[in-house]
């Protein structure tokens, strides 16, 4: 059984936002949803757990000419201990053996309870009946079931929670989530954390890929390179 | 039957379908109902709560009364487990409180939910690592066992050897429902303010404090407006459980603001900050400690002024003000500044004309939440009225007052 994971490299995002609109448009998140954020910070990640340096995106952080700039673009986790997984009270928020984190769309009640545990802030609630615009139905647009549940549909009902599903209908048709194949510069690689020979691996092992929040001990699916680490421009 | 039995003397709640307050409250309940029909048709949009502030007044009401469930039972045990007869003619009451503001807290969480039809996959389904589940059932054995009580109080007083049972089951019953609700918050690591081992103790403490002083309120009303007379030394056991259980709530709650302001990790600090005097949710700050923490204070320690029932009433109604301004101190502020709070910061959930992205949480609770929570409390008013009068509690108020020496 593989386990999913991702690598995000740091040091060599330019902060596009491609695989947040790429994410918006192929899982038809309404106006004012972002199932993927890209946030700027500064290169020394222990930053996130203070308050912001800035308000505003894009601005480098320090002081001229010293000044640094990196971005890190935040979806769900897909935490092995997941927090969200834990309180759910029905059991709507459910972890698959390869280590996806879905959402049951006809199970949850809609307590938020899962919003208020995820230590990430990328659950997004269904306050009420979604705007888009245009008004049709792009991206993947069709329900999808696993094991019988409805973990994805392109018009999601009001009151329940939604998030990245590390796009669980085409993970499953062998295809990478959408958000790696879009991402410009080839900052977002997607593997099997299992196999020790894939390329995922290899960045979390040798390369000295990090989990965000660690010592939470949430321990993620989702690793990043930190911006410091040094680029290899691939040829 | 009943009435011959009713010597004229004793007082009778006034006929409550005659009473303008019964009405009031009942036109209170049904614009709570109309609110929440609004709220069904326009989800949870028609509240103030966003994807940054994602819980709100029905949370922090919730654990209000959550709270004033458990005091009532708290008091009723007591005189029975610890034989305080003083507190004895205050028993029933005690324990219909506790009925119908556990049934009420349960209710609050209806119009919270996103999808209320599904309330019920919390027995279909319930996942146990969740202490939602937990609360749920504590809960519900909580109401069932205060009503189960009420009635063998009522239908089989000549008991006594149930009762007492059912006391000592009561007590250590209130307080694990307290420190369950209180677990929902202070397992949560991703929320530092909630995540604090002290979390059950201050449940524990405020749950005594605002259940006793709306023991303490009701019952005054009963002797102002009822006739009834309330012993004065009930009135010192009352003031006495006020005063103690002030003391350690707010030792406990000053405790957590030391080890914060102390330890100055930046996320704690940041919610310390928006709390105290001159920040943004000061308001909870000067109601949870001067208006229902110090002024409370000084009335029931001086015994000049804890000597008038009238007096204890005011300070009662204080605490529960303060209470309820650390239940909302408690909520809120935790989910303003996130773990991760990056710009341009967390996506709403929703179009605005400031953009949809939020990096500081705003919270203004909209007029659907202010009348469903005001309809919940009305409902909660009627029920206690109309159980009164239905159980008379006043007959037997007054008669096991008289056993009481002053
Ligand atoms: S990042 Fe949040 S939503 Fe995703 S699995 Fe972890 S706790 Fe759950
Ligand atoms: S909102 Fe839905 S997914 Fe989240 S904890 Fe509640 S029931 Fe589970
Ligand atoms: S698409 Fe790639 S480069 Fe652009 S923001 Fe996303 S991760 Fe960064």
């Amino acid at each position: 059984m593989a386990r999913w994971g991702m690598v995000i490299d740091q040091s060599k995002c330019v902060g596009c936002w491609t695989c947040a609109v790429g994410c918006k448009a192929i899982n038809d998140e309404p106006l004012g949803y972002w199932w993927n954020r890209v946030l700027t910070t500064e290169p020394d990640s222990s930053a996130q757990v203070a308050a912001p340096a800035t308000p505003a995106v894009d601005v480098p952080h320090g002081t001229y000419p010293n000044l640094e700039l990196a971005y890190l673009p935040l979806a769900c986790q897909h935490c092995n201990d997941a927090p969200c997984e834990k309180v759910c009270p029905v059991g709507a928020t459910f972890r698959r053996d390869d280590g996806l984190i879905l959402i049951d769309y006809e199970r949850c009640i809609g307590c938020r309870y899962c919003v208020a545990a995820c230590p990430y802030g990328v659950r997004i609630f269904n306050w009420g009946p979604a705007k888009r615009e245009p008004d049709f139905v792009i991206g993947y647009g069709e329900e999808y079931r696993t094991g019988g549940r409805l973990v994805f549909e392109p018009v999601r009902p009001v009151g329940i929670v939604e998030k990245c599903t590390l796009c669980v209908e085409r993970v499953d048709a062998n295809e990478q989530p959408f958000c790696v194949d879009v991402c410009p510069v080839g900052a977002r690689v997607f593997g099997d954390l299992d196999d020790p020979k894939s390329e995922v691996s290899v960045l979390v092992n040798d390369e000295g890929a990090e989990q965000l929040l660690a010592e939470l001990g949430t321990n993620p699916n989702v690793y990043y390179l930190p911006s410091s680490h040094p680029s290899k421009v691939s040829d | 039957m009943v009435n011959s039995s009713v010597r004229t003397d004793l007082p009778r709640a006034p006929g409550l379908a005659r009473s303008p307050w019964t009405w009031l409250l009942g036109v209170l309940v049904l614009l709570g109902l109309v609110a929440w029909v609004y709220e069904l048709g326009h989800g949870l949009a028609a509240t103030g709560m966003r994807d940054v502030v994602s819980w709100g007044m029905y949370i922090f009401t919730f654990a209000y009364l959550v709270g004033l469930s458990a005091g009532g039972l708290i008091v009723a045990s007591s005189s029975e487990v610890f034989h305080i007869e003083a507190l004895r003619p205050l028993a029933r009451l005690g324990v219909l409180t506790a009925a119908v503001f556990s049934a009420a807290a349960g209710l609050m969480i209806i119009p919270d939910l996103g999808q209320p039809i599904r309330v019920l996959n919390l027995f279909i389904f319930p996942n146990w690592t969740s202490p939602l589940v937990w609360d749920v059932t504590i809960i519900t054995i909580y109401f069932l066992f205060s009503v189960l009580e009420l009635w063998v109080m009522v239908r089989r007083p000549e008991k006594k050897k149930t009762l007492t049972t059912l006391a000592f089951i009561g007590l250590p019953l209130a307080v694990l429902l307290h420190s369950i609700t209180a677990i929902i918050f202070g397992l949560q690591m991703s929320r530092p303010w909630w995540n604090t081992a002290l979390m059950a103790p201050i449940f524990v403490a405020s749950a005594i404090l605002s259940g006793t002083a709306l023991i303490v309120l009701i019952a005054w009303i009963l002797q102002r407006y009822n006739n009834l007379r309330i012993p004065a030394a009930t009135w010192r056991w009352l003031a006495g459980l006020m005063v103690m259980a002030l003391f350690v709530d707010l030792f406990f709650v000053a405790s957590d603001y030391v080890t914060i302001a102390w330890d100055n990790i930046p996320k704690d600090r940041q919610v310390l900050d928006l709390i105290l005097p001159g920040g943004p949710y000061q308001l909870t700050f000067w109601f949870e400690w001067v208006l229902g923490g110090v002024i409370p204070f000084v009335i029931l320690a001086s015994s000049k002024l804890r000597a008038k029932a009238s007096n204890l009433a005011l300070a009662a109604a204080l605490i529960l003000m303060g209470v309820y301004a650390f239940r909302i101190e408690l909520v809120i502020p935790a989910f303003v500044n996130p773990l991760i709070q990056l710009p341009p910061g967390t996506s709403l959930g929703a179009v605005s004309t400031s953009g949809s992205f939020q990096l500081v949480g705003h919270y203004s609770p909209t007029w659907v939440e202010y009348l469903i929570t005001v309809g919940l409390f009305a409902l909660t008013a009627l029920a206690i009225a109309i159980g009164y009068r239905r159980l008379h509690l006043g007959r037997t108020i007054q008669e096991a007052a008289e056993h009481v020496a002053d």
